[in-house]
């Protein structure tokens, strides 16, 4: 491999790789704003220039392809002078927001003010503001923060593949907008408080919630679709507050959809049922009850009958095997069949719902159940008087009229109202596991959050199941 | 082996040493000058340093405080709880404020902290209760102490 050196360390790089990555591989940080490794590099900030010895003048890093013999240096007093001067160009108009600014706390304006810039400003005049207009449900605008770096624009029309953002005017009064000032209509528009290095595009689901360095951070999975796209769920005191993009070159590069981005909102849902319910002799809906008392509704109901277990897609591979093995060891010869999405039953039929993330199976185990050996649910199925349903929080419901129907797992009271029980389990957010996405990729989901409520882990509320009640 | 010392009488008891020890605190009762205040009908001047009951100080009726989240951050006793929300008139702005007064331990960082000159802390130096309460906004907004 060709060698360069960065501040006198060496450094080995692939052809064509950009300064700034061979750096940040060999620890030296390169300061910038418009660079992001998932976008065209239009080299517009010049906040990364660094000095390359036999070149008159500095060089952006993003720009510039590394080479074999290249010596660049990031700390001369040339460099430091232009990060000071870019810093208070940067700075001259930007609003002082910190206080109220969502950003505040992971923001690259922020940061590399603090690291690079001066605590001081020369600036006495009145500062340039916009009237900002709205951007529709997910994104809030302020474009008084807006440094013009062009990573919004560029993920438009790269990545979201609309031409949305769009930059007009020029020079000191330039403003970022949609077109015609319309609300931004792309299903990844999350991505654009993402990548904007500041806070002039933030979410607004998360608007004044926390303050970032609040956050605990979790890397997981997203159960949103088949892709399982890579994310860190960010939470405080057991509340999610956030879900963001983590980057996984595999498969979702450095974004997330917006359904993925705000699924997390089910789990705490005032109308999930939290604690064990069942449906007694002659209540009509379903009351609340002790775990000891919902697993013995369960029994009866299920005892001697014909059963059939439905597994949602949306399940780890971890709780399908331990359904099948329940169902085996108690339920005889009962069916195990796996639902999810109506319209896609199997992998053959799943495939991309769009050219950028989505794909049409909206469970994300779909591969999973079926390396596990399990059938799909066919709705015109009657061979049984009794139904489990074992279910993650996104699988929808297949119609079970004819059979009494036991739920296990997590689910919104509307939905069960006519379940003879209810037995709370866990959602994506609050186990660990395994599942398996639409390229066959093993990943793993971590708990971010304990428990809510009375709710337990599958594993748990079978073995009580199979081993408790009444004792011979 | 002890050693018995032979001592006068009037060393044995004490009379001298009872006479000038009444004599001190004679002297002291009669003629020096108070420490103790009567409080509650005199109260002592504290400095204008003095760490006491917070208060939210307001510009013309509207709060300074701006729900940053940076006194509960620096706040050791973990006793500022604060709820930001939006209003017409002021972008962000605390929809809740309480301190925990049982908790605080008065070190001034929240006051230090506050970008914004919002919670200060007063004079007011009284502040026992008779059962837990927690301050909330309304009432911090109005306790100046003599500031
Ligand atoms: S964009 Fe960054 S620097 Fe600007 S107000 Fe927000 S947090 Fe502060
Ligand atoms: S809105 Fe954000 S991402 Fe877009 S140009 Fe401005 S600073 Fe950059
Ligand atoms: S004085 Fe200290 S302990 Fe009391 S609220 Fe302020 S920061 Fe917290
Ligand atoms: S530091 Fe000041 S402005 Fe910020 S939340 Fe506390 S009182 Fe309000
Ligand atoms: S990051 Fe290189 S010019 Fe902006």
């Amino acid at each position: 491999m060709p060698k360069c050196i960065i501040d006198g360390r060496e450094a080995e790089f692939k052809p064509g790789e950009n300064i700034i990555e061979v750096a940040k591989r060999v620890g030296v940080e390169i300061p910038v704003f418009c660079y992001h490794p998932g976008l065209t590099v239009v080299a517009q900030c010049r906040m990364c220039a660094v000095e390359i010895e036999k070149n008159p003048k500095l060089q952006t890093a993003c720009s510039t392809p590394a080479a074999e013999g290249m010596v660049v240096h990031t700390t001369t007093p040339k460099v430091v002078q232009n990060q000071k001067a870019i810093m208070e160009f940067l700075l001259i108009n930007h609003p002082l927001d910190c206080p109220i600014c969502d950003k505040s706390g992971e923001c690259d304006l922020q940061d590399n003010s603090y690291k690079f810039g001066s605590p001081y400003s020369r600036y006495t005049e009145e500062r340039r503001t916009y009237l900002d207009l709205d951007m529709g449900p997910v994104i809030k605008k302020n474009m008084n923060r807006c440094i013009h770096c062009t990573r919004c624009i560029r993920f438009g029309d790269e990545i979201a593949g609309i031409h949305e953002m769009v930059a007009v005017k020029r020079g000191n009064w330039t403003e970022i907008t949609t077109l015609n000032s319309k609300e931004l209509t792309t299903e990844y528009a999350g991505n654009y408080a993402d990548i904007c290095p500041t806070g002039s595009l933030t979410l607004k689901d998360f608007r004044f919630k926390k303050r970032s360095w609040f956050l605990k951070k979790t890397a997981t999975v997203c159960e949103g679709c088949s892709r399982g796209c890579n994310i860190e769920v960010q939470e405080d005191g057991n509340t999610i507050y956030r879900c963001i993009a983590r980057e996984n070159l595999e498969v979702n590069k450095y974004w997330i959809c917006d359904e993925g981005r705000f699924n997390y909102h089910y789990v705490h849902d005032s109308a999930r049922v939290l604690e064990p319910a069942t449906k007694g002799a002659t209540a009509a809906s379903l009351t609340s009850t002790t775990w000891e008392q919902g697993l013995e509704v369960a029994r009866n109901v299920s005892a001697g009958k014909k059963v059939v277990f439905l597994v949602g897609s949306d399940l780890t591979l971890e709780e399908g095997q331990q359904i099948l093995d329940f169902a085996k060891s108690k339920y005889t010869s009962a069916p195990v069949y796996h639902f999810g999405t109506p319209t896609v039953k199997t992998t053959q039929e799943d495939g991309e719902a769009d050219p950028i993330l989505k794909m049409k199976s909206k469970t994300s185990n779909l591969n999973g159940m079926e390396k596990l050996g399990i059938k799909p649910f066919d709705p015109s199925f009657t061979g049984a008087e009794v139904a489990i349903v074992f279910r993650g929080g996104r699988a929808k419901l297949p119609e079970l009229k004819s059979m009494k129907r036991i739920g296990v797992g997590v689910f919104n009271l509307p939905q069960v109202e006519s379940y003879e029980a209810i037995l709370p389990s866990l959602s994506f957010v609050e186990k660990s596991g395994t599942i398996i996405n639409f390229q066959g990729k093993e990943q793993k989901l971590k708990p971010a959050i304990r428990p809510l409520g009375q709710s337990k882990a599958i594993a748990e509320i079978l073995m009580v199941w199979a081993n408790g009640g009444k004792k011979a | 082996m002890l050693v018995k010392h032979k001592k006068s009488i009037w060393y044995e008891f004490y009379v001298i040493d009872i006479a000038k020890g009444l004599f001190i605190t004679m002297r002291n009762m009669l003629f020096a000058p108070n420490v103790t205040i009567e409080y509650p009908e005199v109260r002592r001047n504290y400095s204008d340093r003095f760490r006491g009951m917070h208060y939210i100080k307001s510009v013309n009726g509207v709060e300074n405080c701006t729900a940053c989240m940076l006194c509960p951050t620096v706040c050791p006793a973990e006793c500022i709880h604060i709820e930001a929300g939006e209003r017409p008139d002021k972008e962000k702005y605390p929809v809740k404020f309480e301190v925990d007064l049982l908790r605080c331990c008065f070190c001034g960082m929240c006051e230090e902290a506050c970008p914004k000159d919002a919670i200060k802390l007063s004079n007011i130096y009284e502040m026992s209760v008779s059962q837990r309460t927690v301050y909330d906004k309304s009432y911090l907004a109005e306790q100046r102490g003599n500031k």
